[in-house]
């Protein structure tokens, strides 16, 4: 693409699209801070008791803690699991490792919503249903593919010569891995755990089938407050799920240094 | 040779079993499920029949269903498509803080929660909604627009959820033309218009496509949108499955629509792939 001046009616075009996306994100952070016990915008008068509610509302602290334990032992585990995959499949230790590759990304083509009636169905089978742990083992599997993605692409930008000086010097494979490999892929690693935390947390469509009774996550909470009727409460949660997802988003463009799109 | 592919095995098998337990066991074992009866109050009853998938094909309501979940699908796609371009247009060719700023803020909303962006399209959209209260406000329309629990409602938030995949796949496929393609054809004597529509169009095309077939099967596959500003009354494939799953219990049919949805899905990406494949080999 060659550069140059781009013409003014496309920049405004441009502009008036960007604006669609963020309109609604903005919406809701003006409203949160609306004196008025419905939605206004822009805010009549100033208040932070939305917030004070919403923090003192033991049904949102309860699902935020359920939906942290969940986000962090999901992408611990996913973690632990993909990352010996996908050391084995760039040593290229198994045939075909591209096509199996490809079939690790398999999650992200089933449609979500098959995926939480299919799990639905196996947990009651098994007797598995509203088990925490396999909420993790299924929120795991659905993160999976965001790690594997983003640490075969810093493993392919690694120079094997690197592993190798250290296994000359004496390491042993697995000390090479953790001395060697593991900090120059750091980044990229840190941006797909990133990546996968987000995704456990704000996962909804599989989840809400496999809730353990009486508790759920904090978008499980949210759906049902916004099905219940709109109040300026769930846009001062809204607010900061958005702050807390511009902070991680900001982090992971800090850690991973280039600004490339996901 | 042999020793490392032991190890490879036994590195790979564990997220193997989580991927292979958690997804593709579950999806088939619903194919039984499918295959059963349902009597209300008695629950599934233990012959087997085909009439959930017959259902699909001779009752009205499902036929409402899956041309408005299809018809859906591709609206979004089409409005993702007019409104992703010029976008990508314009962020292929920033350079330095201002691309970088402009990918952020694409990205940011793709990370955003559904349910909140969604929430944020009911306060604009409500019938006493921020859009409505102010059209009312400035004297402009005496009752309140419809523009929730229908097609518009559903088909503006789920473009809005969808718009950054699109945004990011053609950014791509413009940072990949050939850099001299369109130096040459200006320099041929091709104005911008012209040369936008004989060059840089066609060479993004299988961006544009690739774009097209992720958008399509996330739109008729998606809950959340669907749900919060279609309400219970506007249903598609995915809302229908959600409802039959969790309210009325009618799992065999619900079963049945889920399974209908899977093989569209796969179908589109597997054909998409085979296109892809056409379109890099004839070049």
């Amino acid at each position: 693409m060659n550069e140059g001046r781009i013409p003014t009616v496309l920049l405004l075009a441009g502009a008036v699209i960007l604006l669609f996306l963020l309109v609604p994100v903005v919406v809701v952070v003006l409203a949160a801070f609306s004196n008025t016990e419905y939605l206004a915008v822009p805010p009549q008068g100033f208040t932070l008791r939305w917030f004070a509610q919403v923090l003192q509302d033991e049904t949102y602290l309860a699902s935020i803690r359920f939906s942290l334990v969940l986000a962090v032992t999901a992408t611990a585990l996913a973690a632990v699991i993909a990352l010996p995959a996908c050391y084995a499949l760039h040593q290229r230790w198994l045939p075909g490792a591209e096509t199996i590759a490809g079939l690790l990304m398999s999650p992200l083509i089933f449609p979500a919503v098959v995926v939480g009636v299919a799990l639905l169905q196996y947990a009651a089978m098994v007797g598995l249903r509203g088990s925490f742990p396999f909420l993790v083992l299924v929120h795991a599997a659905i993160v999976s593919p965001y790690i594997v993605r983003t640490v075969l692409g810093s493993l392919a930008g690694f120079d094997p010569a690197l592993e190798d000086a250290a296994r000359v010097l004496g390491t042993t494979r697995a000390g090479a891995f953790a001395l060697v490999v593991l900090p120059s892929i750091r980044p990229g690693l840190i941006a797909g755990l990133v990546f996968a935390f987000i995704t456990s947390f704000d996962e909804f469509t599989v989840t809400v089938f496999l809730l353990p009774p009486g508790q759920a996550t904090l978008p499980v909470t949210m759906f049902t407050a916004i099905e219940q009727g709109v109040d300026p409460s769930v846009a001062a949660v809204s607010t900061l799920m958005i702050v807390v997802t511009g902070l991680l988003l900001l982090l992971s463009e800090r850690l991973s240094g280039a600004s490339r799109p996901i | 040779m042999t020793r490392e592919r032991t190890a490879g095995l036994l590195l790979i098998t564990p997220l193997g079993l989580v991927l292979l337990l958690a997804f593709v066991a579950p999806v088939l074992l619903m194919l039984p499920t499918s295959l059963h009866g349902y009597v209300p109050g008695r629950g599934i009853t233990p012959g087997w029949t085909l009439e959930n998938y017959t259902a699909l094909f001779t009752d009205s309501y499902y036929h409402e269903v899956l041309a408005r979940t299809l018809g859906l699908g591709l609206g979004v796609t089409v409005l993702c498509l007019l409104l992703g371009y010029p976008l990508a247009f314009v962020l292929a060719r920033l350079r330095g803080a201002a691309a970088a700023w402009v990918t952020i803020l694409v990205v940011f909303p793709l990370l955003l929660n559904v349910v909140v962006r969604s929430f944020g399209w009911i306060s604009l959209l409500a019938n006493r909604g921020l859009i409505n209260n102010a059209l009312v406000q400035f004297g402009l329309i005496e009752t309140p627009l419809r523009m929730m629990f229908n097609l518009t409602g559903v088909m503006v938030g789920l473009t809005h959820i969808f718009l950054p995949f699109m945004v990011l796949m053609l950014v791509a496929a413009l940072r990949a033309l050939p850099r001299d393609a369109e130096a040459a054809a200006a320099a041929l004597g091709a104005g911008p218009v012209k040369t936008f529509f004989l060059v840089t169009l066609p060479l993004t095309a299988p961006g544009m496509f690739a774009g097209s077939v992720l958008v399509f099967v996330l739109s008729i596959s998606a809950l959340v949108t669907p749900r919060l500003l279609g309400g219970p009354t506007y249903r598609v494939m995915s809302t229908v499955i959600y409802d039959q799953f969790l309210g009325t219990l009618e799992w065999p049919a619900g079963a049945a629509l889920a399974f209908v949805l899977t093989v569209i899905a796969l179908l589109i990406v597997a054909v998409a792939g085979l296109v892809t494949r056409r379109w890099t080999l004839a070049r």
